[in-house]
């Protein structure tokens, strides 16, 4: 470990001891439910951990993980919509062969990823996107659908993907 | 638009040609040649992940996973997916069980959205604020666990209230109100009489009527003038006298179940009004119909303020 490393162990450890405490008594109550409020805090010391900047620097640690927490709450909730969503959809489809618990987990993180992805788009252009790479659908059929030209269909497919790629490596 | 923009537009713009079913071998051998470009590549990189998370979905069930992403943005078959799910009682998921539990255990607790008044020997008196929690620990001697109260010292004696990181006397006739931030800090506001704040490694302050200050285990962070209109909620009211708008929502979150949000933009626009607690959806309405505020309602727990922009 180079001596930046122990500095920011440490760092992190007085951080650590300072803040868990209410940290998860907040997220306890924002979740009302123990060990998610344990996992979230967690995660959130994580992200800290992640962002790699100096933590001694951190003027007000306090609002600084809130404003993490709170982020990752948003998630969690939006995660659990789209968890629900998904469950009905499947069971909307009776024959449908259920997916294993872990490729279930697989699939909710890609959609909810996707789903922050697309989440600025306008109505159309999202359903444009998600037609054609989902539901393999021509621009043909989309446009028909959508009521649209096929040239929009392309325009929107390209917005779409632009807006995945500009985000994609921005933070959730 | 910066280089880098325009980069990722082209790949997203090769991206749409290649998935639609008119394209040509001269629109493949162009692309090659555009893809040569080492920044050229690394975006198209780019749409490689995308596609390929497209593809995993594709793999199971993708209409199931098509019908999940088109629906988020309908907003009102949202709305209705919440409803089936929760069985009409879409706010009772929120409370837990470990929060009944505090429920139980506290002698006194207000749900989220309840404003309630406990009547003390000599006198004394408390009120407990949305979503708080108080023990009796005995007649001049309360301990306050989470929200915010108003405690009101009898014509007699001193009263006790501790908490976390103090404990705090009121004077006799004295008035004061205790609240917890989310941030774990507390705030103790003096309206009459004064109040020794002594903190558990013996650091002694003296509040006078008329001060409010910030403290937690650490010590105090603040010293500022009361606000006497913070205590109006004990009448159900909120009163907002020259606010910031950030923190009269931070207040307004404390009365409703699920998310409240604002962008950050909107934070420093001042409040003037008085506000029924009793209602915080018609409060949202209020502050929208008379600020350059906008409501955005996602699902009924998850509200955000936002900028109103024509």
């Amino acid at each position: 470990m180079s001596s930046n490393a122990v500095l920011h162990h440490h760092a992190l450890r007085t951080v650590y001891i300072d803040h868990h405490g209410w940290l998860s008594a907040w997220l306890r109550r924002q979740l009302g439910c123990q060990d998610q409020a344990a996992d979230l805090a967690h995660d959130t010391f994580l992200r800290l951990l992640a962002r790699d900047r100096d933590l001694s620097a951190i003027r007000e640690p306090r609002a600084y993980l809130h404003t993490i927490a709170k982020g990752l709450l948003v998630n969690h909730w939006k995660r659990r919509d789209i968890e629900q969503a998904y469950l009905q959809a499947l069971a909307a489809q009776p024959d449908a062969l259920a997916p294993s618990p872990e490729t279930r987990a697989l699939i909710i993180e890609t959609l909810t990823e996707i789903d922050r992805l697309l989440a600025s788009l306008p109505q159309n252009v999202r359903t444009a996107f998600l037609l054609s790479q989902l539901d393999g659908l021509t621009y043909s059929v989309i446009a028909v659908r959508l009521g649209v030209s096929e040239r929009m269909v392309k325009k929107y497919m390209a917005r779409a993907m632009f807006e995945c790629l500009a985000l994609m490596d921005t933070d959730v | 638009m910066t280089p880098d923009r325009r980069v990722l537009q082209e790949a997203a713009d090769w991206f749409a040609l290649f998935a639609s079913e008119r394209h040509s071998d001269a629109d493949h051998r162009a692309w090659k040649v555009w893809l040569d470009e080492p920044a050229h590549a690394s975006a198209w990189q780019k749409v490689e992940r995308i596609s390929g998370q497209m593809r995993q979905l594709q793999s199971t069930n993708a209409t199931a996973s098509s019908q999940t992403l088109r629906g988020r943005t309908n907003r009102r078959q949202a709305l209705k997916t919440l409803a089936v799910v929760m069985g009409g009682g879409a706010l009772t998921w929120q409370a837990g069980a470990d929060r009944l539990w505090q429920h139980w255990q506290a002698d006194a607790a207000t749900g989220v959205g309840q404003v309630r008044q406990i009547a003390l020997a000599d006198g004394a008196a408390l009120w407990l604020n949305s979503d708080s929690a108080v023990d009796l620990a005995g007649p001049d001697h309360i301990r306050f666990l989470r929200g915010e109260v108003l405690a009101q010292a009898g014509t007699h004696g001193h009263l006790h209230l501790d908490c976390v990181a103090a404990r705090i006397t009121l004077s006799r006739h004295g008035r004061c109100s205790l609240r917890e931030t989310d941030s774990g800090a507390l705030w103790l506001t003096v309206f009459a009489g004064d109040a020794m704040l002594r903190t558990f490694d013996d650091r002694v302050e003296h509040v006078a009527a008329g001060q409010t200050i910030r403290f937690d285990s650490n010590g105090i962070s603040a010293r500022n003038a009361a606000d006497e209109a913070r205590r109006a909620w004990a009448t159900g009211i909120l009163l907002a006298n020259d606010r910031r708008l950030g923190d009269v929502l931070d207040d307004l979150a404390r009365y409703r179940h699920g998310y409240l949000g604002y962008a950050p933009a909107i934070a420093e626009i001042r409040v003037v009004g008085a506000f029924p607690l009793a209602d915080t959806d018609r409060v949202l309405d209020a502050l929208a119909a008379t600020l350059p505020v906008r409501i955005h309602r996602t699902l009924p727990w998850w509200v955000t303020v936002e900028a109103f922009s024509a």
